[in-house]
């Protein structure tokens, strides 16, 4: 019994070692450095202040956050309109029809996610493919400027992310119980009434893990705002970046960090309080 | 066990002479910089002339240079390539070592334009290698308007048309030279002024892009563009049609400059690789390949013709018009920053 006890804690060690140096010891480090002063002319004084989390509320930094969260908040609505009829109806498919499904939806990310992106600039480019469909079927008239738009940026998010919605309510939408549904139609239910009752119930929380696992990176790819956005749609990761980058002042990009990290673990605690689903005890 | 660390030590001590013995036999060259800043055949003719073996490293950014460098201490590396106001920082910070000018027999080659800088008042610490100046260029077929400055940037013929790099230093400065102000003015209330005015150019801008802005020129995706000097030269070469318009209000120069680490282990080394690019045909092939001006006057008449308009400057270019874009009080810079947040927020409005 001790021996199996000593050998589990043995296999542990190497992860809780992993996590204290790599994503604790980092963490405390931002925390600290949030706190300090900036130098002069480079890096950072050893001076404690609260004006890094002042500096936040100033009307543009606000303005920022909001920004983010309205982008993350419309990407993940569009999301959940397109992932979860295709999940929805992906579970209903032949086992064959899955598997197919499954490979199809597989087959994109053997390619790198920045590819893809700049592969959405040539479709949105002016006179570029999508322009010139829409004016062969004689829609438009004239090229649409999409690229370096507002839309632009959500529909590249929206394509970022829309995988992990499908295959979240995949996989709760699979292992329902269809004879629930027919029950409820044996009784007496509309088809909408069923889906109501039962279907959506029963897939409430691939749904709401499914929002977590969009809403939270959507707040944070900030990259693909700068690259369809042509840096015009202006997300906190990168004010984040230019903070660190360009302006050489890690302390402000530490104190948006945290208050960013702290923002998304208060969306999730709050997931956890509405829905009471186990499927997110991993999350936090 | 005193036995056993002494042995240990003494065969630590043997090897590392070893080694030493190893490095003055091939001598080598350890050169840091951005990557693709010479020409392969530039490196091996070197080699090729001197013996030395050119050990090319590179960083991304000036800042993770200098960080690598201060934890360095100033040594690992020979030679260093990076941006003016790096190196200010560096020299501050005692990692630059003074040059042997006795070593460097073509030094008198250099452009005087592009000496005696902030960075290095009495050139003491650097060679300049390519200069670049922020201009902008415009499509004639894409633009109802003759662009002459910054000012007109402004016009809505540019609506929604304009791309620029993304530089806050660079853009707050055009509405600072637009309002008669310095690059480097340290006075927040100037600073937001400009920042202000920057909100009205907002509606112009469709894109801010660091690389490759020229792409977009290029496609017809935007009319005009601010760029820096590399970025022309490719624009250039792509569409010789497109103009290119040195703003009246003032042109902002940068200049990527040489040095050698106070600890260098092969400063000789470093000395005779520096001189070597002083040499007027060598300076031609370098300033051809990396697309930025020749600091090097002695070739300026080497350049072929397609390249010559774009890397020497005008014949009426007037020195006294640049300005250099230099590091700034913490203040001034935090009053930058808001204000380019600003403006990227009205942009994507």
């Amino acid at each position: 019994m001790k021996n199996t006890r000593r050998g589990l804690w043995l296999t542990l060690l190497p992860m809780y070692l992993f996590t204290l140096v790599f994503v604790a010891g980092p963490l405390v480090y931002m925390v600290v450095l949030s706190f300090l002063q900036r130098d002069e002319s480079w890096g950072v004084t050893a001076n404690f202040t609260l004006q890094n989390y002042t500096q936040i509320f100033q009307p543009v930094y606000l303005q920022t956050f909001a920004d983010s969260l309205g982008l993350a908040l419309l990407s993940t609505a569009l999301i959940v309109l397109v992932g979860y009829p295709f999940g929805y109806f992906m579970a209903r498919l032949s086992a064959r029809g899955k598997k197919r499904m499954m490979l199809a939806l597989m087959i994109p990310f053997w390619t790198s996610s920045l590819i893809r992106l700049y592969g959405w600039i040539i479709i949105f480019r002016a006179n570029g493919p999508l322009d010139q469909l829409l004016m062969g079927l004689h829609i438009t008239s004239e090229p649409l400027r999409l690229l370096y738009t507002y839309p632009a940026v959500v529909v590249g998010m929206v394509y970022a992310l829309v995988q992990f919605m499908i295959f979240a309510v995949y996989s709760s939408a699979e292992k329902m119980d269809w004879s629930l549904v027919e029950a409820a139609r044996d009784l007496g239910a509309s088809p909408f009434t069923a889906f109501c009752t039962v279907t959506l119930k029963m897939t409430l929380p691939g749904l709401l893990s499914g929002v977590i696992l969009t809403f939270i990176p959507s707040m944070g790819l900030f990259f693909i705002a700068d690259i369809l956005g042509g840096n015009t749609v202006v997300l906190v990761g990168s004010l984040i970046e230019d903070q660190l980058v360009k302006a050489h002042n890690t302390p402000f990009a530490a104190a948006l960090s945290v208050v960013l990290m702290l923002m998304t673990t208060a969306m999730i605690a709050f997931y956890r309080k509405v829905s009471d689903v186990k499927e997110l005890e991993g999350l936090l | 066990m005193k036995k056993l660390f002494s042995a240990v030590l003494a065969g630590a001590v043997l090897a590392g002479s070893l080694a030493g013995c190893g490095q003055s036999a091939d001598r080598e060259l350890n050169l840091f910089t951005w990557v693709g800043m010479f020409p392969d055949e530039v490196l091996a003719d070197f080699t090729a002339e001197t013996g030395i073996k050119v050990n090319y490293s590179n960083f991304d950014t000036d800042e993770s240079m200098l960080q690598k460098l201060s934890q360095a201490e100033g040594g690992d590396y020979d030679l260093i390539i990076a941006d003016d106001y790096i190196i200010q920082t560096a020299i501050e910070q005692g990692l630059v070592a003074k040059l042997d000018k006795s070593k460097l027999e073509n030094i008198g080659n250099v452009n005087p334009v592009y000496q005696g800088q902030f960075y290095d008042p009495t050139d003491e610490y650097t060679v300049p290698y390519g200069a670049g100046v922020q201009t902008i260029v415009y499509n004639p077929a894409m633009v109802d308007k003759e662009i002459t400055g910054y000012a007109d940037l402004w016009d809505s013929a540019l609506a929604d048309n304009l791309a620029v790099v993304g530089n806050y230093r660079v853009i707050n400065g055009m509405a600072l030279k637009v309002m008669g102000e310095s690059y480097n003015t340290e006075d927040p209330a100037v600073i937001a002024e400009a920042g202000e005015k920057l909100l009205e150019l907002a509606p112009n801008i469709r894109l801010i892009k660091d690389s490759n802005t020229q792409d977009d020129l290029i496609s017809g995706e935007v009319g005009a563009a601010v760029m820096y000097t590399s970025q022309v030269t490719l624009a250039m070469m792509a569409d010789p049609s497109l103009k290119v318009v040195f703003p009246s209000e003032g042109i902002g120069l940068g200049i990527m400059a040489q040095f050698i680490p106070v600890n260098a282990p092969h400063s000789d080394e470093a000395h005779e690789f520096i001189d070597y690019i002083l040499r007027p045909e060598v300076a031609k092939e370098c300033f051809q390949y990396i697309g930025y001006y020749c600091t090097n006057q002695a070739a300026d008449a080497l350049i072929d013709e397609e390249f010559r308009s774009f890397l020497t400057l005008p014949e009426d270019f007037d020195a006294a018009s640049t300005e250099m874009i230099q590091p700034i009080s913490a203040e001034a810079e935090e009053a930058h920053v808001q204000a380019w947040t600003e403006f990227k927020n009205a942009c994507g409005q």
